[in-house]
């Protein structure tokens, strides 16, 4: 019982982290119609760019998160400034374009920091514990953070006048600017806000999982599936699914042991697929 | 009929793509070479699993599960000979027929999903041919995979010299590249439209699922062939082999060459191949000039390569062709630089 309660904190704090992670992936979905390939070294990036600040400059923790997540999502406005723009139509090129850059930030990363994972550990340690069962305050930590991004992307999404654009954008580009949007502005934007999540959440959450350069395709293939599982380009159905992954990851790893647990999430979603072939919350799906 | 001439253009230039296969016969009598052989070893298989992403692409959908499908056919193979079965034609048969029929009910499956999720769920599906490799240890040796394959015989030759392993590389190839040919100009009118337009295409009484399902899985067999191929060379199955993000490389293989035509691939896949064991000797710089690479062709040259260059001859013969029919206004047509490309 006492395992079952701890696992299930640690599914929802996976299912969080997932959250934030898969908005960014969506959010550049549903806006531009890119599959965003870079996602995971973003993540990455993050990650190593709080290593950086807090281990190796020794600024504080919570300032290295932020300064990794802004980092991330200036490097992502220039990217689709200078080279996803032109081709924002295209869905093989810009998937190309993002592909080749993941590999080049891999690169890069491996070069600088070499191929070892990085001694990083959480700022907090301990556990909090109560009847019985405990659950690190590592975990607790990053549910509450992101829990509170979520809730304030889901503020900026909807009730800002930026986040009202962003989304009238998504649902029908032509009429949106035949409104007076401008593409050229908003895209890099879209895209900073979302290589910015990515890079948040690497920056929080590789402590407490693991920081090396080659990690970012296993987070890629875990925003694939919450976002086929959500529907693609949808916010809430990404935010649900995540949870559905999250937990079912955490139960299964726990009791059907590693490999058969992830089995059994691929087969529930290919079996979610085959009843909606659009995902969750999903609506008509785009070209390829 | 308008578009017969076209598509007699096409299959000329597809036919190149056969013709260049040819010179590689004399890899092995040139040279001993060891790098060589790697090479075109390295090529060969590269272009049988690009010549499947190819076939998917003239329906218009990304499949990301090659490298999946390439894991059926060379495991089945190593079984296969592993259990004393070392004929090179039966292996290669077998390797295209086991996943042709793994793909034919998948196929059911993931063909009602359309665009993007069709291309996410083919990434999916490589992850879960990962797991179900480390959870079948007793057929597929597990994380140690099959080790010691025996080599492939034909009519009582031992083809497991190195010369033996260009030659079955070379022949698998060439069959790939024929079937390749075959589908795609036997059914081209059926995938153009549903390249261009499906639901029309079906409104018109095209049964589209039967020509996407078949196109499915011939895709899965090539693909099957490649895997066999490359168990062949490597003399072990093992899941490292087929990761997931090798996928990756033979969709750029297909598209920095050009999706347009057979010879894209084949182009995209010689020079891909070649500049990534050129990168190799910079090291841990590899993949990052390889990502430059194919982030300058894909931004310079949006149809492929071959797309792009065919695009530039059509250009300067119709400039061609307009200073011929003006012979008053020549001077003025050829001194124009070519480089100012009017519409």
């Amino acid at each position: 019982m006492e395992s079952f309660v701890s696992t299930g904190v640690i599914g929802l704090s996976l299912g969080t982290q997932y959250a934030l992670l898969s908005l960014g992936f969506t959010l550049i979905f549903g806006i531009l119609g890119v599959i965003n390939f870079s996602h995971g070294g973003f993540y990455v990036l993050g990650g190593y760019v709080a290593y950086s600040f807090s281990h190796l400059a020794g600024v504080p923790f919570a300032i290295a998160v932020l300064l990794a997540a802004l980092a991330c999502a200036v490097l992502g406005y220039f990217v689709e400034l200078l080279l996803v723009e032109r081709h924002v139509n295209d869905h093989l090129t810009t998937m190309m374009i993002t592909l080749g850059l993941y590999l080049i930030m891999t690169t890069g990363t491996l070069v600088v920091f070499g191929p070892e994972p990085a001694e990083f550990p959480f700022p907090v340690s301990g556990s909090f514990r109560a009847g019985g069962f405990f659950v690190p305050y590592s975990n607790l930590i990053v549910l509450g953070v992101c829990m509170l991004v979520i809730a304030v992307v889901y503020l900026l999404m909807y009730k800002t006048r930026f986040g009202i654009a962003l989304r009238a954008m998504a649902d029908d580009r032509e009429v949106a600017i035949a409104q007076g949007l401008r593409p050229a502005q908003m895209f890099p934007m879209a895209f900073a806000l979302a290589t910015g999540l990515a890079g948040l959440t690497g920056a929080l959450v590789t402590p407490i999982l693991a920081l090396e350069p080659h990690v970012g395709e296993s987070v890629l293939a875990k925003s694939f599936m919450v976002v086929i599982l959500g529907g693609l380009g949808s916010i809430g159905g990404a935010t649900i699914a995540a949870f559905i992954v999250g937990i079912v990851e955490a139960y299964s790893s726990v009791y059907l042991g590693g490999s058969k647990g992830a089995l059994t999430l691929f087969i529930l979603v290919l079996a979610i697929l085959v009843v909606r072939p659009n995902g969750l919350m999903g609506s008509e799906a785009r070209k390829a | 009929m308008k578009m017969q001439p076209r598509s007699r253009n096409v299959f000329f230039t597809d036919m190149w793509a056969l013709a260049l296969l040819a010179p590689m016969i004399l890899v092995p009598i040139l040279t001993t070479n060891q790098y060589y052989y790697s090479l075109a070893n390295q090529a060969l298989i590269g272009l049988v699993a690009a010549l499947s992403v190819y076939i998917m692409l003239r329906m218009d959908l990304l499949s990301f599960a090659v490298p999946a499908f390439m894991a059926i056919g060379g495991y089945a193979a190593a079984i296969a000979a592993k259990g004393g079965n070392t004929n090179l034609l039966l292996l290669m048969a077998l390797s295209f027929a086991a996943p042709a029929l793994v793909a034919l009910p998948l196929g059911a499956l993931v063909l009602r999903l359309k665009g993007v999720y069709f291309v996410l769920v083919t990434f999916v599906f490589n992850e879960i041919l990962q797991l179900a490799l480390f959870e079948t240890p007793k057929l597929s040796g597990g994380s140690n995979g099959i080790s010691g394959v025996p080599s492939v015989t034909l009519l009582g030759m031992d083809l497991g010299t190195n010369q033996g392993v260009v030659y079955v590389t070379l022949l698998v190839a060439f069959v790939a590249t024929l079937i390749t040919l075959a589908v795609t100009h036997r059914y081209r009118p059926e995938f153009a439209s549903i390249e261009e337009n499906e639901t029309l295409a079906e409104s018109l009484g095209l049964a589209t699922w039967r020509y996407r399902t078949f196109g499915f899985v011939v895709a899965a067999g090539v693909a099957g062939l490649a895997g066999f191929a490359l168990v062949n060379m490597l003399m072990t199955a093992h899941p490292s082999s087929f990761s997931s993000f090798s996928g990756i490389n033979y969709i750029a293989y297909a598209i920095v060459g050009g999706r347009g035509t057979m010879l894209g691939p084949v182009v995209g896949t010689g020079l891909l191949v070649w500049s990534s064991n050129l990168f190799s000797s910079k090291g841990e710089y590899s993949a990052g000039l390889f990502g430059l690479l194919i982030i300058v062709v894909v931004t310079a040259a949006p149809s492929g390569l071959v797309g792009t260059i065919h695009q530039f001859f059509k250009a300067i013969r119709r400039r061609l062709s307009v200073s011929a029919d003006l012979p008053t206004n020549s001077d003025a047509a050829t001194s124009q630089p070519i480089k100012g490309g009017g519409p």
